[in-house]
């Protein structure tokens, strides 16, 4: 046991310690930040302030009203140019205005009226659609009076409207649309886990084995042993660049929280977060825990026992793990499917296999529990996978024997199921 | 009784019988040497010692007991011919937890190496990384790392290849302290010159079987072939019909003789002195370890066959 020990410890520090783990944890926060401050203030900087001459043939548009809306959004200065005569006449390319207005005699009873903007160069959609915000007021204020709705029956006729609320009677706190994206978010970050570091797993095997290091250490651990002390401090390595993640995001999450507002990402993590602080908390995160670890165990006790059958060549390593990296982008097919249908039969059946319930039923479990996933699914799932990693663990071992001290021909999977099924 | 017992081992592989049917029993204290031709399955008989191949058939013993590899671990210390390191790990960590796995405690590993690494110059190296090390280096931590917990057995194979005569020496010398403190040593090599050099016993094996054992001085006495060289005043010895001996050349101003059936040295020598030739020297040629393994191996193809088992 102390031995095993060791060995987790060596496999934890060694890793931690490179300077390529460094920089993926560091790097990641960085880049969210960048999201975050990037597209804000990409966002600030490509709203341009518009000047605008508007010439009126409607008389609708008087220089009160202009006024009144340009006081309520300075995003855009609209000025009217006291000349009826037509645009032809005045001088655009010789004033300081951005853009030109022309209004049309208009028929509030009439459905379409177009209006022509017209400026020396292009301007993005925000600009535009901020002067048409401010002509439409106009427009509605001038409706509203032919009509004679006061401002009370205006606020009625503006509030009144009808709203879709949906609730999931057996859990309330599950929103589909938040769980769509924690299911979403948690099948791809259980999926790249067990891709990225269940090929560390079989680096450091092969590594091991070609510098016949297994051959120095066989003799006083048990190859088991080996095997699993490396899964478990690689599984810990994981864990730790995760955790460091999560506490980043949140760190900078709620710095950045008062500074912008307006970001996309920033308010994603936001509602995140919020249903996050609900109840569901403490049985998603505690699912995580379980299905990260059993997937990992589950997959990268076999990838061990492929990197324990190869020799340094990485091809070898690669043609004998592609039929497993197969079954894990199978799996994130399958949890396509079971997020837009999470009751149906791909979600359940993938969530009871253990071969894509890591991913399968991670994403299933925040719309909801008891609700969509029966507490006997979830209890059978996770027996399953238990069991699923055990067995995988005790074949990849039997391989994994063998492997780390044979050299030569690389062998084929029927060979390698022979050995596991070989007495010792 | 022996430190170690093989008996009648073999392991075969797919298409190699690569140790068939070998029995050894090596005494505490001995410096073992096993040789062979490439191929003859030296490796593959070490790594059943070490515990790293299951034999086919067969028994292995330590102090009289069954060896058993998971308990038996930290009696043993082995050196692969090639590499054993962690490439980018730092010298000193490797070290101390190669020797924690042997089962040492922390500060006790840690004061061995500290230890050793003065008496062999590699104080500096502590926080370098394997990889900076040339071949020569690395096989010096190589030979400490397997030393560092005082097994009862060391099984080096090939330990000098790549080291300068400097650090050969050095590497000789502790194999002799440690043979005097009561280690085994057992090391495979096909280097003749070194076995001649360090080695009081010797196995030989090809083809996976052992063709010779025993001590280097009562193989040697077994090879022999009544060569004499004899170096006298006068440019040549006298031959005729009546002389006990044939001559078969001369070497640096001495003869090379073969005494002839039924006479022994003090023949020759009371021949020449009657014959009144003065003599300066008169030694007994003992085959080298080189020409007994040519001898014996002789005849069997330079690169061994596949075949069926």
């Amino acid at each position: 046991m102390n031995k095993i020990l060791l060995i987790i410890k060596r496999e934890y520090l060694t890793r931690v310690r490179k300077k390529s783990f460094i920089i993926t944890t560091l790097l990641f926060p960085i880049l969210y930040l960048g999201l975050i401050f990037g597209t804000g203030y990409l966002a600030e900087s490509t709203k341009t302030n518009l000047h605008v001459a508007v010439i009126d043939s409607s008389g609708y548009f008087t220089k009160d009203q202009l006024d009144k809306q340009n006081g309520l959004d300075n995003s855009s200065l609209l000025t009217l140019i006291e000349n009826k005569s037509g645009e032809k006449e005045f001088k655009f390319d010789s004033s300081d205005f951005d853009a030109f207005l022309f209004i049309p005699p208009l028929n509030w009873q009439k459905g379409d009226n177009k209006i022509n903007l017209e400026a020396k160069k292009s301007y993005g959609p925000a600009s535009i659609t901020a002067i048409e915000t401010k002509l439409n007021r106009v427009w509605d204020a001038v409706k509203n009076d032919s009509l004679h709705i006061d401002s009370v029956k205006q606020n009625i006729l503006l509030s009144s409207r009808l709203g879709l609320h949906f609730t999931n009677i057996t859990d309330p706190k599950a929103n589909a649309k938040i769980a769509n994206a924690i299911g979403l978010a948690c099948g791809f970050l259980i999926y790249f886990i067990i891709l990225i570091y269940g090929s560390q797993v079989m680096m450091g095997v092969m590594e091991e084995k070609t510098n016949r290091i297994a051959e120095i250490i066989v003799s006083s651990v048990k190859p088991f042993q080996m095997m699993l002390g490396k899964i478990v401090g690689i599984a810990l390595v994981a864990l730790t660049q995760f955790l460091l993640w999560i506490l980043f995001i949140f760190l900078i999450y709620n710095i950045t929280k008062v500074s912008s507002s307006s970001s996309d990402m920033n308010s994603l993590v936001g509602s995140v977060q919020q249903v996050i602080t609900g109840i569901n908390l403490p049985l998603i995160l505690f699912c995580f825990a379980f299905y990260f670890l059993g997937g990992f165990f589950f997959y990268s006790s076999i990838y061990g026992a492929i990197g324990s059958a190869v020799n340094e060549d990485m091809r070898e390593a690669q043609s004998l793990s592609f039929p497993i990296t197969m079954l894990i982008i199978i799996s994130i097919f399958m949890m396509t499917a079971a997020i837009n249908d999470p009751s149906g039969p791909i979600a359940f059946w993938g969530s009871i296999i253990p071969f894509s319930s890591p991913i399968v039923m991670m994403a299933r479990i925040p719309f909801g529990v008891p609700g969509t996933v029966p507490w006997w699914q979830l209890i059978l799932s996770m027996s399953l996978l238990v069991g699923g990693f055990i067995f995988t663990t005790w074949f990849a071992g039997k391989i994994y024997r063998t492997g780390i001290l044979m050299y030569g021909k690389k062998p084929s999977w029927k060979e390698l199921i022979k050995w596991a099924f070989r007495k010792s | 009784m022996p430190v170690l017992e093989l008996r009648n081992l073999k392991k075969y592989f797919a298409t190699q019988k690569a140790v068939d049917d070998i029995s050894l029993s090596i005494e505490k204290g001995y410096i073992y040497g096993l040789l062979g031709p490439n191929g003859a399955g030296k490796t593959t008989l070490i790594r059943m010692i070490t515990g790293i191949f299951y034999p086919d058939e067969g028994e292995i013993l330590l102090d009289g007991k069954k060896f058993d590899p998971s308990n038996d671990a930290a009696q043993l210390g082995y050196m692969p011919e090639e590499r054993g390191l962690y490439k980018k790990m730092k010298i000193g960590e490797q070290a101390l937890y190669l020797a924690q796995l042997k089962g040492l405690s922390k500060s006790e590993a840690m004061s061995r190496i500290k230890e050793w690494f003065v008496k062999l110059e590699m104080q500096s190296w502590w926080n370098k990384k394997v990889e900076d090390l040339s071949k020569g280096m690395s096989q010096k931590l190589q030979f400490v790392i397997t030393v560092l917990h005082e097994p009862k057995l060391i099984i080096l194979d090939e330990p000098f290849s790549g080291l300068d005569p400097v650090n050969s020496n050095l590497i000789k010398e502790e194999i002799f302290k440690l043979a005097q403190k009561g280690s085994t040593v057992i090391f495979s090599t096909h280097r003749m010159e070194q076995v001649e050099e360090i080695c009081d016993h010797i196995a030989l094996v090809n083809k996976g079987k052992k063709i010779l054992d025993g001590s280097v001085n009562q193989i040697k006495q077994e090879f022999k072939e009544n060569l004499y060289s004899i170096g006298l005043e006068q440019a040549s010895s006298p031959v005729n019909g009546e002389a006990p001996y044939e001559l078969l050349g001369t070497r640096n101003h001495n003869s090379i003789v073969r005494i002839k059936e039924g006479n022994n040295p003090n023949d020759v020598l009371r021949y020449l002195i009657q014959k009144g030739v003065t003599i300066n020297s008169f030694n007994e040629i003992l085959p080298s370890l080189n020409d007994i393994f040519i001898q014996l191996v002789e005849g069997t193809p330079a690169a061994r066959q596949f075949q069926h088992v």
